[in-house]
């Protein structure tokens, strides 16, 4: 890139070509005073304060945001001038001011307030009227004060730019301008809090900060989000050892400062009143407090008789998608060599079996993503089965950013209609029938062979067994494809192409796709389609298109690297084979049983449920409300004669143990979460659990141990770390104390390690189509998905982000909701052959026929125990009484 | 030379027994008279509402020497007022500066002529409510 030289007052500096003025000295630590430009966004010139003396041919007075840099030119910042024009527009821009400072929340970190002091504008010359305008309080989470708006447009563009959402605009016009919703109606967006985020005064406030604190009071910690596994970096704001809100920082962490409305807002379940404050021990039906020692003296007693009686296979553990990598690697050591079972797992491996291996696969094959920054390096992005706003908002925002700055091709593909805000150039929303993912996959494959989209000479000559594709599509037509998907054929065509457009392509493939009974035949497709179109591409040792897997909670990623599945230890090596045993055997100093690696069913409820365990031993997971089929999880705790739960709350799956042990949340302990990028990164414990008993999940397990005559010498999660460090292949190389500063990318290094020819090889999979047997007495098919305001436990004990969505839908079609006389809002019972719930409707064009959507993330809502499995068929009908 | 000593002595006996000389207050029978610039302990002062004028800034806590002020702010669910949840004083600590006074935007902390804080316990906080009752009892509010 080209860069120019500069002078700004006095000090030269270099900068690459096409910055403006602001930009260049702001990177250099320069400041101007200025308040509507922001990095972040697209550059205004509103506020009119950056005024500099520029010298170029000519000396003339510019405005620093909006004036590019050229070679040689001298730019003053201060002088007499330029000051005294500075101070006079900030006497406009106070004139009309409020000036209420001692009661704002802005006031100590506002940028106007920080400009009057450093000009020392004293009284104003001008006796303006004050605005008095109502301030607007619509919504539980954000308060707009308009008369401390300075009109600077930020909020605006950052509604628009970065969250793609455009909710707020300036109304009216002159004097009378100013920042709302169109027609004055109560705001209705994401609530990602992005306009809080920018905007330089107190004119949005944070409401679930209630004045609880004053900026400078507040210890600024960043830690990591504890909801979805985007993996933003948040930073807490805690005084006197309670956190009051949360921010961002627009430079740390992958996400640039931008966050969605659980990360910004959801932090209230910290010192929720309903937290687990003692360990409960059930007696006689009922809980009883008991003390620490009590509980473990009392769970490793019934562990070991339990041991004794039956064998360590008895037992069964679940870990967990939300807990640390350090927990969860820790608790699968326990498992294996202290209670000695392999019967664990996790409920993102229980939900989707076949992603572990693929995704490593993928990896090792370099076909894989190595960071969700792909999506913003990305020319395509190809969004297949997922609903990036609902469950990935800031990966939807670096979306955005790659179709602002790269001009990317969108192509969203699914089986609903989902909504994702953002229009790129060529903007592609697809809607395939139901079941139909893997005819489409392959359409698409046959059209890029077809009209040689991709140079075929050179992928025949690196993929070995290419000769073998042209056979398997021999019967496969582009026309029947279109029947099946239900989408055109000049669609796909138009959707081939795009893919096949040069730069880069980022495939994401989501939970839609993967939680499928087909998911692995859909997957090895989605893998066949990268290999083409990386094959023949110039091999730059840089794939051209890269795959990135979707999953759900924030270290839905790490429990599945840390080896809390049956099949694998941690780092995915194999636990069938020998010697991978005999590796981890020698690492940890013990012995194992081979019949543990050898179960009847690797599914740990079906073998609950056949009185296989008698011990249930489970960390921080609710899987009763979030395994697909709960009636078979309720009835695998039934058959279970003991159960142990850790967990911050009294979930449903809590209610059912016979020992509950209370942790603490991510604000209070430390260790790594590793999000869906395979990004490793480091939480930080910020304050102390009170009022509340609590201990991080390791150290319970430690002390477990200890009570079951097993020693673990772990001070700390950094020592448990190191071991992984030095056990888990996958993560070697990783340092604690490093991680403070630079995240971790496991797969970066990983990536491609297996030879060339198996990162070009095919594997064909037949185009099936699934099938949901068409059954009478139930007609509907209930489709489940996640949802942007809510996610796992914690959500739903934070009141902000309850006030906000508070309710459940049963989203359904337009004309089925017709043919049943049912309107938005009707109360509608949604009954399986197993269970029923009564929900409220929403008739939308979203889903097709036949489907009716329910989210599952709002935990209250049993809505896992009317499924019977992934796609589960229902009947709907309006209720008659009351809900 | 002995008689300027008998002078001096006629005067300190006049003193002596002169009642309107004496400057020793029968504290506590006696309530001294403090000039009306005294800093005695800050006190809340109460609006027209009735209520505490304080609206939780935090600026006497934050100008505060002796960092003895704790101001905890809150919403008011009713009238979406600022209002301080928790204020607190901690008398041993305070220095009677008036910094307090003096940063506070609308008046609502003085130090007026409170000056008996000695007690039995070995901490001396004074909250909100013991801080509004000093005023209260004065029976001045605007
Ligand atoms: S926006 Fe800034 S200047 Fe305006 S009242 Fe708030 S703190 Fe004061
Ligand atoms: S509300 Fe804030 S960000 Fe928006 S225009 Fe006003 S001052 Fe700027
Ligand atoms: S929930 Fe996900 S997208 Fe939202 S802030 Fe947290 S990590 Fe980021
Ligand atoms: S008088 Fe001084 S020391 Fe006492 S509370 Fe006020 S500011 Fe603090
Ligand atoms: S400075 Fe005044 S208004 Fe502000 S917190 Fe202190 S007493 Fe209350
Ligand atoms: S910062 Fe340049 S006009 Fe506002």
């Amino acid at each position: 890139m080209k860069t120019i030289n500069l002078v700004v007052d006095d000090k030269t500096i270099t900068v690459p070509e096409g910055t403006n003025i602001f930009q260049a000295s702001l990177d250099n630590g320069i400041y101007i005073p200025g308040l509507c430009y922001h990095p972040k966004l697209s550059q205004f010139g509103g506020c009119r304060l950056c005024m500099v003396e520029v010298t170029e041919r000519r000396t003339a007075h510019r405005f620093a945001c909006a004036h590019p840099v050229s070679e040689g030119m001298i730019v003053k910042v201060n002088t007499p001038k330029v000051v005294r024009y500075r101070r006079s527009v900030m006497e406009y821009l106070l004139a009309h001011h409020e000036l209420s400072c001692p009661t704002c929340d802005k006031a100590g970190e506002c940028s106007l307030q920080d400009i009057t002091h450093e000009l020392m504008l004293s009284p104003s010359r001008f006796n303006a009227v004050r605005m008095n305008a109502p301030v607007v309080r619509d919504n539980p989470i954000l308060e707009l004060n308009r008369n401390r708006c300075v009109l600077c447009g930020r909020c605006v563009s950052a509604c628009k730019e970065i969250e793609g959402v455009g909710a707020i605009d300036f109304q009216k016009r002159g004097i009378k301008t100013y920042v709302g919703t169109a027609f004055d109606k109560p705001l209705d967006c994401s609530f990602c809090g992005g306009c809080l985020a920018v905007c330089p005064t107190g004119s949005w406030q944070d409401r679930t900060l209630e004045f609880r604190g004053r900026p400078w009071e507040f210890k600024k910690t960043q830690t990591i989000c504890p909801y979805c596994a985007v993996g933003c970096t948040i930073v807490l704001n805690t005084k006197s050892g309670s956190v009051r809100r949360v921010t961002s920082d627009d430079y740390i962490g992958i996400n640039e400062g931008n966050l969605c409305i659980k990360g910004r807002f959801g932090h209230e379940f910290i010192h929720s009143a309903e937290r687990l404050k003692t360990p409960l021990i059930k007696k006689d039906g009922a809980f009883h407090p008991s003390s620490w020692d009590d509980a473990l003296e009392y769970i490793s007693k019934r562990f070991q008789q339990i041991i004794n009686e039956h064998g360590g296979k008895a037992i069964g553990g679940i870990g967990s998608e939300k807990c640390t990598n350090e927990d969860n690697y820790l608790f699968q050591k326990f498992c294996r060599s202290v209670l000695r079972t392999n019967t664990i797992d996790n409920l993102s491996n229980l939900r989707s079996p076949s992603l572990n291996s693929l995704m490593y696969e993928s990896v090792i094959r370099g076909i894989a993503s190595t960071s969700l920054k792909e999506i913003e390096h990305a020319n395509t992005l190809f969004f297949f089965g997922t609903d990036m706003t609902e469950a990935h908002p800031v990966a939807g925002t670096m979306a955005r950013k790659a179709i602002r700055m790269n001009n990317a091709s969108l192509i969203i593909a699914n089986i609903r209609t989902i909504s994702f805000s953002g229009t790129a150039k060529n903007d592609i929303r697809l809607t395939y029938s139901f079941g139909s993912q893997i005819p489409f996959i392959h359409a698409l494959i046959k059209i890029i062979i077809d009209e040689k989209l991709i140079d075929l000479k050179k992928a025949e000559s690196s993929i070995s067994n290419f000769h073998e594709l042209p056979l398997a599509f021999d019967t496969f037509s582009v026309k029947e494809a279109s029947q099946v998907t239900g989408i055109s054929e000049e669609m796909m065509r138009t959707t081939a192409r795009l893919l096949t457009k040069s730069g880069n392509c980022c495939i994401v493939c989501g939970r839609d796709v993967e939680e499928d009974p087909l998911s692995r035949d859909t997957i090895k497709a989605l893998m066949n389609l990268c290999v083409l179109m990386n094959a023949s591409s110039p091999d730059t040792g840089h794939s051209k298109a890269s795959l990135l897997f979707s999953r759900s909670h924030n270290n839905s990623q790490g429990v599945n690297d840390m080896g809390v599945v049956p099949e694998f230890f941690p780092g995915y090596s194999t636990t069938s084979d020998v010697s991978n045993r005999e590796n981890i055997e020698k690492q940890w100093g013990v012995k194992f049983s081979d019949d543990i690696f050898m179960r009847e069913s690797k599914n740990i409820f079906e073998l609950a449920r056949n009185g296989a365990l008698k011990g249930l031993y489970i960390m921080g997971e609710n899987p009763l409300v979030s395994y697909p089929n709960g009636k078979e999880v309720l009835e695998a705790f039934q058959k279970t004669g003991f159960i142990v739960v850790q967990d911050v709350f009294l979930t449903e799956t809590a209610q059912l143990a016979d020992v509950v042990l209370p942790t603490v949340t991510f604000a209070e302990k430390e260790g790594t979460f590793t999000n869906m990028g395979m990004t490793v990164q480091r939480l930080n414990k910020i304050i102390q659990p009170s009022g509340v008993d609590a201990k991080p999940d390791w150290q319970i397990i430690c002390e477990f141990a200890k009570k079951m005559g097993y020693s673990y010498s772990y001070a700390s999660p950094k020592d448990i770390l190191s071991e992984i460090e030095s056990v888990v292949p996958i993560y070697s190389g990783i340092n604690y104390d490093r991680l403070k500063r630079k995240e971790f990318y496991w797969a970066s290094s990983v990536s491609g390690s297996r030879n060339k020819s198996a990162k070009y090889l095919l594997n064909i999979v037949q185009p099936e189509s699934l099938e949901i047997k068409q059954n009478k007495d139930f007609p509907f098919v209930l489709l489940t998905g996640v949802s942007l305001n809510h996610q796992g436990t914690f959500s739903r004990y934070s009141n902000a982000l309850v006030s906000v969505s508070p309710e459940c839908f049963a989203e359904m079609n337009r004309k089925d909701a017709q043919k049943m006389n049912i309107h938005d809002g009707d109360a509608v019972v949604i009954e399986s052959s197993q269970n029923k719930v009564t929900l409220k409707a929403k008739v939308t064009g979203k889903s097709p026929e036949g489907i009716v959507f329910v989210s599952e993330d709002y935990e209250w809502i049993p809505i896992n125990l009317v499924r019977t499995g992934v796609y589960t068929p229902v009947k709907i009908y309006k209720e008659t009484g009351q809900i | 030379m002995i008689l300027p000593l008998l002078k001096g002595l006629i005067l300190t006996i006049k003193r002596f027994f002169n009642p309107n000389a004496v400057v020793t207050q029968q504290y506590p029978e006696e309530r001294p008279k403090l000039p009306s610039r005294f800093r005695g302990l800050p006190e809340l002062q109460i609006g027209k509402d009735g209520r505490e004028r304080c609206i939780a800034c935090g600026l006497c806590a934050k100008v505060c020497p002796s960092k003895c002020i704790t101001v905890e702010g809150a919403t008011d669910k009713i009238t979406q007022r600022r209002y301080p949840k928790v204020y607190e004083l901690d008398a041993f600590r305070c220095i009677f500066c008036g910094f307090c006074e003096e940063a506070c935007p609308v008046r609502a902390v003085i130090l007026r002529d409170t000056f008996e804080l000695s007690t039995y316990q070995n901490k001396n906080i004074f909250d909100k409510k013991q801080l509004l009752d000093l005023t209260k009892k004065r029976k001045i509010s605007f």
